[in-house]
């Protein structure tokens, strides 16, 4: 039997590399800078609780979670196609304290700060809940994969490089961002709803800027427009946080120390090796 | 209407004009760096509670008088503030990388200060020991710290707006933020005047902490909140612009204040930040109309 916790760590490890991989496909892909994609991590989170909590199957549960992140993902990326860039990154900035406000203060529905505890496990054994994150990361790798080398997928890197060459050729460049952010928030929303069953909780501090912060580090070392770079992000900064905790600090410092890590990983990745591992653009 | 009745209504506008104050000083010293070295520093959060931290430690840890004590935690958090120019945002410049490049290890900063200052201070709350007398004026009360947030803030915004109007540094500033290779042209060192905006926002940030500090409990991340209430501040006045971060500071401290009347007080975050969309979207320059830049 494999050690308690190494399975946390690779059923972590396969949410994180869901969660950087769509948002790889917002901001490396397809150039749009979205500092809110752990919002609509949350949003399936809370979804998927809510929704399990009262009592609904966990595999619609998780469907819907995604599908209400994606819808969500579709309303923001229509109202802010016209933005680029720095206001981009703004708004969308915006939306996770706006995410927090709510679900501190939608008490009826989030219960506020207290969170929602007691969410319920999809299976009981930790191994098992293991190997079906595993796979549901690995089917995710691979649909992205297919996704970018397509037709569609090229029309997003199109935008990436040149909005203005991909709509003079031709494409309906705001509906390809949308369907771009769609996909990416749905994928978002999947993991979200996996992280909820697995530490079986969730409370307004998982829109809390640190967990952001940890998921752009990892996407920025793997590289922006590489999916295999993404995964390779995800273990080595996951392993090199980990590696923290032989220090053995007491359990509140190690939470700090951790998201120093990331945060000076993630400057360390900017200045020194700003296209990270396999990175083919620029931030 | 709600059920409050309209007699606290001048509380709530000197209540707003506190909170108005406080978003001010933290919206100059973002728009000072936006207008000049032009990207959203987030850092100059981790300033303001780096400054309200060590004003505590001085204050309440070691015994310093509050002159002192004071002047000590500005002088340390500017420092800080120039010592994250030329250590991170210099070389990061030199390689020639983006504004958003420049934003994003800001924001890494920010986090990394809060949890620093978690590490080094704990979780819990802190409370600067300070006498306070309150004043009594029949429609309202207010506190001598309150007054003294109002004044310094009216002091330091006409202070700064001096600067950059009246003064050789300000002209320089107003060059690089026109057109950074004509002013380079002009025999104008960039750097020299990165170093000089950075000392002068570190400056605003550090006093902005002790203030907050002094009005508010410490506590590890309450740089987040202030600065995003900066960040507010300054695109509803106009990103940029110090008479915009003022404007755009009461502005969005009147109306959350005043929101109390119609919401459940939890709900100001979520009235600033749809009034931060609606601008964004509707009106970009903000209210005083700032000109934008067109690289983006």
């Amino acid at each position: 039997m494999i050690h308690e916790y190494l399975l946390q760590f690779l059923t972590l490890i396969s949410i994180y590399i869901i969660a950087v991989i769509s948002l790889n496909l917002a901001i490396g892909f397809t150039g749009l800078l979205n500092l809110g994609h752990m919002v609509f991590f949350g949003i399936g989170a809370y979804t998927s609780a809510i929704l399990t909590l009262h009592g609904m199957p966990w595999y619609i549960a998780i469907f819907i979670a995604g599908l209400t992140a994606s819808i969500l993902g579709i309303i923001i990326a229509g109202i802010t196609s016209k933005l680029k860039g720095d206001y981009l990154a703004m708004v969308t900035l915006g939306l996770v304290f706006i995410a927090i406000a709510v679900s501190r203060n939608w008490s009826s529905l989030t219960r506020g700060a207290l969170g929602l505890p007691g969410v319920p496990d999809i299976v009981r054994n930790n191994f098992h809940y293991m190997i079906f994150t595993l796979m549901i990361s690995a089917f995710c790798a691979l649909i992205f994969y297919r996704l970018v080398n397509s037709e569609t997928g090229k029309i997003f890197q199109a935008i990436r490089d040149d909005e203005t060459a991909a709509a003079i050729l031709g494409k309906n460049t705001y509906f390809y961002k949308i369907l771009s952010v769609a996909i990416s928030t749905f994928f978002a929303g999947i993991a979200g709803s996996l992280f909820v069953h697995h530490i079986n909780f969730v409370d307004p501090t998982i829109f809390e800027l640190e967990f952001f912060i940890m998921i752009l580090a990892m996407l920025i070392a793997g590289g922006l427009g590489s999916i295999k770079g993404s995964i390779a992000g995800v273990f080595v900064l996951s392993i090199l946080s980990e590696s923290v905790r032989f220090i053995s600090f007491s359990p509140a410092l190690l939470g700090a120390f951790r998201d120093m890590v990331f945060a000076v990983a993630l400057i360390a990745i900017l200045l020194f090796k700003p296209r990270g591992v396999f990175g083919k653009v620029d931030v | 209407m709600s059920s409050i009745s309209i007699a606290i209504l001048p509380q709530l506008i000197i209540n707003g004009l506190i909170a108005g104050s406080i978003y001010a000083l933290a919206a100059s010293g973002l728009s000072l760096v936006y207008y000049v070295v032009k990207f959203l520093n987030f850092a100059q959060g981790a300033v303001i509670t780096i400054s309200a931290y060590l004003f505590f430690l001085f204050l309440d840890l070691m015994g310093l008088n509050y002159g002192f004590a004071a002047l000590l935690a500005i002088a340390s958090s500017i420092i800080i503030a120039l010592l994250m120019n030329l250590g991170i945002y210099k070389p990061l410049r030199k390689r020639k990388a983006t504004n958003v490049v420049l934003m994003l290890s800001s924001l890494a900063l920010l986090i990394f200060c809060s949890s620093l200052m978690l590490a080094l201070f704990g979780s819990g709350t802190k409370t600067l020991s300070l006498q306070n007398k309150t004043f009594d004026f029949g429609l309202f009360t207010i506190t001598a710290i309150q007054i003294s947030i109002i004044f310094s803030a009216v002091l330091l915004l006409f202070l700064i707006w001096l600067i950059i109007k009246k003064t050789k540094l300000g002209k320089a500033m107003r060059a690089l933020a026109d057109n950074k290779e004509t002013a380079q042209v002009l025999g104008i060192n960039p750097e020299k005047v990165y170093s000089y905006t950075f000392i002068i926002a570190g400056a605003l940030g550090a006093i902005a902490g002790i203030l907050i500090g002094l009005e508010q409990n410490l506590y590890p991340r309450m740089g987040v909140p202030i600065i995003v209430k900066g960040f507010i501040s300054s695109v509803v006045g106009g990103i940029g612009s110090v008479p915009g971060a003022v404007v755009g500071g009461l502005f969005i401290g009147l109306v959350e204040n005043i929101g109390i009347w119609f919401l459940p007080s939890g709900y100001k975050d979520v009235v600033s930040f749809t009034i931060l969309l609606l601008f964004l979207l509707l009106k970009p320059k903000g209210i005083l109309g700032v000109r934008m830049r067109d690289d983006t």
